[in-house]
């Protein structure tokens, strides 16, 4: 399998913090992953350092073997950040004209895609209507939108699952698995175990920086009663 | 190149829809529109010469609102991007943090501009149905040097939201702008008049701050003087070119270093 995102030995220290500590990781392409941890164990640095937003202390991080701070990396990632508050004052389809166009996307792609997109989440109906009146969830959903426009290769998800309701779950892993089907690498950190577990080939669990698991789901379904939570919870004892 | 273009436009038009959605802009515009038509009827003691005082008294609105105006769209280009994590985003697009500044840099000057536009046409809505007579080189020329004043407005509130609070960038640079504005050219006549210490002081603070009294063609307009010398106004148009481009190349290395 094509590494699509390959981190050896990583790490960020800020400060006195060592945030990421000598964190390897291999995503390979058309696969889902993913990035489990308790709070502050290092998940959103992990990320940003994928997204080259973040140069790591030490280590290397490569995304489809090139240096992921350069443009055209970027240009082939999408990402969604943990429920970011959109320009109030824009509407969807305003808010993924911006986005397009920050991503070198004529006019007439833009608006073939947002129409797409905005029916994949389920925002046909609200396009026009200003994102302050947005939920939660549907500015996730905005979020997976913005995220898709230029359909990357590789698409990088901060725990979607926030706010979304069981429909918009049940309609997010849906998509997510068309876009695997279609070969796009998808990586996102979650808090949510059961979805993870429905979704994820592989899962990576952190703990204060460090990767102490890293594996795939499925063997988990051979090993008794043994579900994700549980192997959550006994990594994490483990690992005192 | 087209990429170019097309992040730019991307920009400018997110600055240009976010000045014009928020009320603020249409509250100082109707405000302006409520100063100004009481002033376009009055002729104070029957003087015609007197309605210049009200002419000025327009401008000087003008120069408050477009102040406000630019400090307020400069300041807001980044910070509240960082507040609802849009930031993220926004840096994982094919798009350099240089790039980024500039796009949204020239946003506000054009969203700004506009605003400033709309003052000046109520400014001389009311001078003529005052019954002012304006000539349209020295306003041309006064809306130029404005506009000016207003790019480098908003460049100095953008460094300043890089590098101080928002509330902190909000009272820092209209003051100094407006200090400059009132009391520039009067500055070394004060250095001649105080202790050696404060004299130097005033110089350093005549050599560095920004001189917005440069963009100020307020008495030209209102007494008819004429316009300025070509010389003289491209000397104030590269002042400001030079000062606003060392402002953007300041935010632009503190924006490059901050650590998202």
């Amino acid at each position: 399998m094509t590494e699509v995102v390959q981190v050896s030995g990583a790490t960020a220290v800020f400060g006195n913090v060592k945030a990421v500590d000598g964190l390897s990781l291999s995503i390979g392409r058309g696969e889902i992953m993913g990035f489990l941890g308790t709070n502050g164990a290092g998940k959103t640095t992990t990320i940003k350092m994928i997204l080259g937003l973040l140069k790591p202390t030490a280590g290397e991080v490569s995304v489809m073997g090139g240096d992921p701070s350069l443009p055209e990396t970027r240009r082939r990632v999408g990402y969604m950040p943990e429920m970011a508050y959109y320009y109030p004052y824009l509407n969807a389809r305003e808010l993924l004209s911006f986005y397009g166009g920050l991503c070198g996307m004529d006019g007439r792609t833009v608006r073939a895609r947002t129409d797409e997109l905005l029916d994949a989440v389920g925002l046909a109906d609200a396009a026009k209507r200003p994102l302050k009146t947005y939920s939660k969830g549907m500015l996730q959903r905005a979020g997976v939108a913005q995220a898709l426009l230029s359909d990357p290769e590789l698409l990088v998800l901060d725990e979607p699952f926030t706010g979304l309701d069981p429909l918009a779950r049940i309609r997010f892993r849906e998509l997510m698995r068309s876009l695997r089907e279609r070969g796009k690498t998808i990586f996102f950190s979650s808090h949510e175990l059961g979805e993870t577990e429905l979704l994820c080939d592989r899962v990576a669990i952190m703990k204060k920086g460090r990767c102490i698991y890293h594996g795939p789901v499925r063997e988990l379904a051979g090993d008794g009663d043994m579900n994700l939570e549980r192997l959550f919870l006994k990594t994490l004892e483990e690992s005192k | 190149m087209k990429i170019l273009l097309l992040q730019m436009r991307a920009l400018v038009k997110l600055s240009f829809l976010e000045l014009w959605r928020r009320n603020d802009v249409f509250a100082l515009a109707l405000l302006a529109v409520a100063l100004m038509v009481p002033l376009s009827m009055a002729s104070p003691f029957g003087a015609s010469g007197a309605t210049r005082y009200l002419d000025e008294v327009a401008l000087l609105l003008v120069w408050g609102y477009s102040l406000f105006i630019a400090v307020g769209t400069g300041s807001r280009l980044f910070p509240p991007e960082f507040e609802s994590r849009t930031i993220y985003p926004l840096l994982s697009k094919p798009i350099s943090r240089g790039r980024l500044l500039l796009g949204k840099y020239l946003g506000a000057c054009a969203a700004s501009g506009s605003a400033l536009l709309v003052f000046y046409a109520l400014f001389l809505g009311s001078a003529v149905a005052r019954g002012s007579s304006v000539s349209l080189l020295e306003i041309v020329q006064a809306v130029v040097l404005h506009l000016a004043f207003v790019a480098l407005a908003v460049a100095a509130s953008l460094f300043g939201s890089l590098i101080v609070t928002r509330s902190a960038n909000l009272a820092l640079v209209p003051m100094v702008l407006a200090s400059m504005f009132f009391f520039g050219r009067k500055l070394l006549h004060y250095a001649d008049a105080v202790s050696p210490l404060s004299a130097w002081a005033l110089k350093v603070a005549y050599a560095v701050a920004p001189h917005a009294e440069f963009f100020d063609m307020r008495q030209r307009l209102v007494h008819g003087w004429g316009a300025v010398d070509g010389a003289a106004f491209a000397a104030a148009l590269a002042y400001a070119a030079a000062y606003t481009a060392m402002l953007l190349f300041a935010a632009s290395a503190v924006l490059k270093r901050k650590r998202i």
